[in-house]
């Protein structure tokens, strides 16, 4: 279906510069967090050892002011990478094309390790909801999602992640599974994935399906990236509900899920994602540095076993 | 679909529920109150962070629950949140339960200009000792021109709106109660390295920036008033980094 020619498959820009090529390796290597204003000052201060920093695109957008200046400091010292949060790639009306346009603006600049965005939508109607609101599993959305990302890869000419979103209710006209529509959906654009593990135990606890299941049905071939975040419960007394809140630390039952992805994916990029009630940029450092140490030994493992 | 979906988060219309996968009404709605919460309290929240200071006027639970009707009428256009709240001082100034307070649809308004102007494109600024060479440079100092950056603004309120603001976010120095609201102030906004800056001054002060931006010279750019002191107000425009050129005009 698709109209883009994509062979190959949107290789990322070959820029083989010594920061460059070392800013990559960083990036595979060493896990990354959210960058935040409340961190901007110190990071410049202190340099905090870490793999690289995720900006939404959102917030990034404007011609001046303290966020561009601060990213343009940033960025010269980490890699990074952009995540965008409005594009609203399940939404039923085209890609708003100016939006798209100062975003791919961006994607441009930064020259990101990656870019990604959700499999939801949140504009309509020239509203935008600021939600990542969930899509009905079935060849009609398919095939609009597809659309998209195929207008978005050819707009920006690089290949986008699409994130598995978190969410809180099915859909009755729904046909096929989430890992389903994911598998078909690379398999039609060649974009990648970005594998929320927390997103998986949010969605899975709350449709009663076993996160194990859901990931080793995963796509895991196209995951580039995974993202760690914790999660909240609902407090109403009808139908217990995990929300996707990224206001608390990694929860256990999140390390555990990863730890056994990581045993399906092999080693791969890692964000501590954090929006709310942000802690001493320490506490997400510590937690960067402990996703660090699951990979080493998820890698280890992977290593001995292909050695027996 | 998506009509109905949207109608569902933002109303209590129940047509969308049949798309819900749940064994009852009750569930369904469970469910979707998950997205209606996440909608108005992050939108919510985004207009506390836009206008801190209108909210600490009228109170954290007056300015939410306002917030939230205003929400649900007027989502945002945009996905930049920052840029969300463009006609929330119209919308304050109908709201019946704020008319108490007239002018905080202004302050509303001042809120919002100041960030967009913090968001809005740098322009070099010259230092002190450039714009007296410039001035030391001519014999005839009236035949200068001196630019400010085409982000400028002068506003004009019958409140005393920007000693409120500043009072906001002078940590403590000044406080809002001691701030006569009923003074009407001439208010200069203008971006200052990263950050939009307000400046309260005076009509004359006023009258000459307005004149600047619109490329006046000196001499055609002061004001007819005794009380106007040249030598004073360009001190003033030199530390607040406005001036970005200062040029000749050739006269024949």
């Amino acid at each position: 279906m698709s109209n883009v020619l994509i062979e190959p498959k949107h290789p990322q820009a070959e820029d083989t510069s010594p920061v460059s090529s070392s800013f990559a390796s960083r990036f595979m290597s060493r896990s990354g967090i959210s960058l935040k204003p409340a961190y901007y000052q110190l990071i410049l201060a202190s340099f905090p050892e870490i793999g690289f920093f995720e900006i939404h695109a959102e917030n990034y957008l404007s011609k001046g002011g303290p966020a561009r200046h601060y990213l343009d400091l940033i960025r010269q010292h980490y890699p990074i990478t952009v995540h965008g949060v409005g594009l609203s790639i399940g939404g039923e009306h085209s890609i708003d094309q100016q939006h798209l346009e100062r975003v791919s603006q961006l994607v441009n600049e930064v020259q990101p390790q990656i870019f990604s965005e959700h499999l939801a939508w949140s504009s309509h109607d020239n509203s935008f909801l600021n939600d990542l609101l969930p899509v009905a599993y079935d060849e009609v959305t398919l095939r609009r999602v597809c659309e998209h990302i195929d207008h978005i890869q050819s707009h920006a000419k690089r290949q986008v992640l699409i994130e598995n979103p978190s969410t809180y209710f099915e859909f009755n006209r729904s046909k096929m599974s989430e890992t389903d529509f994911l598998t078909e959906m690379v398999k039609r654009t060649g974009c990648g994935l970005l594998l929320d593990i927390n997103n998986v135990e949010v969605s899975c606890f709350n449709h009663g399906h076993d996160p194990y299941q859901y990931l080793n049905n995963f796509p895991v071939s196209a995951v580039k990236q995974m993202h760690l975040a914790g999660h909240t419960t609902d407090q109403n007394t009808v139908v217990p509900l995990k929300i996707d809140s990224h206001d608390e630390p990694v929860s256990q039952d999140v390390w555990s899920l990863y730890q056994h992805t990581l045993s399906l994916t092999g080693d791969c990029p890692t964000l501590i994602e954090r929006d709310g009630n942000l802690p001493a940029i320490e506490e997400l450092l510590a937690e960067a540095r402990f996703a660090d140490k699951i990979r080493q030994t998820v890698s280890q493992e992977i290593i001995r076993e292909h050695a027996i | 679909m998506n009509t109905q979906f949207k109608a569902a988060l933002l109303t209590e219309d129940t047509r969308f529920y049949e798309e819900i996968k749940a064994p009852s009404m009750e569930e369904q709605e469970i469910r979707l109150d998950v997205y209606r919460n996440n909608i108005t309290v992050s939108l919510v929240e985004a207009l506390c962070d836009i206008f801190p200071v209108t909210q600490t006027l009228v109170g954290d639970d007056f300015f939410r629950a306002m917030a939230r009707i205003y929400v649900l009428n007027n989502p945002p256009s945009s996905p930049i949140i920052r840029e969300y709240g463009q006609n929330f001082s119209d919308f304050v100034r109908n709201f019946e339960p704020a008319q108490s307070l007239p002018y905080l649809p202004d302050l509303a308004a001042l809120e919002h200009a100041m960030l967009t102007l913090t968001h809005s494109e740098e322009y070099e600024t010259l230092d002190h000792q450039v714009v007296s060479e410039a001035f030391s440079s001519v014999e005839n100092p009236s035949i200068l021109s001196l630019c400010v950056p085409p982000t400028t603004q002068i506003l004009v309120s019958p409140f005393a709106i920007g000693s409120l603001y500043q009072a906001h976010f002078s940590d403590g120095h000044k406080r809002l109660n001691q701030v006569d609201i009923t003074k009407n102030e001439y208010l200069l906004l203008v971006k200052s390295h990263l950050y939009a800056q307000l400046h309260v001054i005076n009509k004359e002060e006023a009258i000459f920036v307005k004149n600047l931006m619109q490329e006046k010279t000196l001499e055609n750019a002061i004001p007819e008033s005794d009380s106007f002191d040249l030598g004073e107000t360009l001190a003033k425009l030199i530390e607040w980094k406005i001036l970005t050129n200062i040029t000749q005009i050739q006269t024949k």
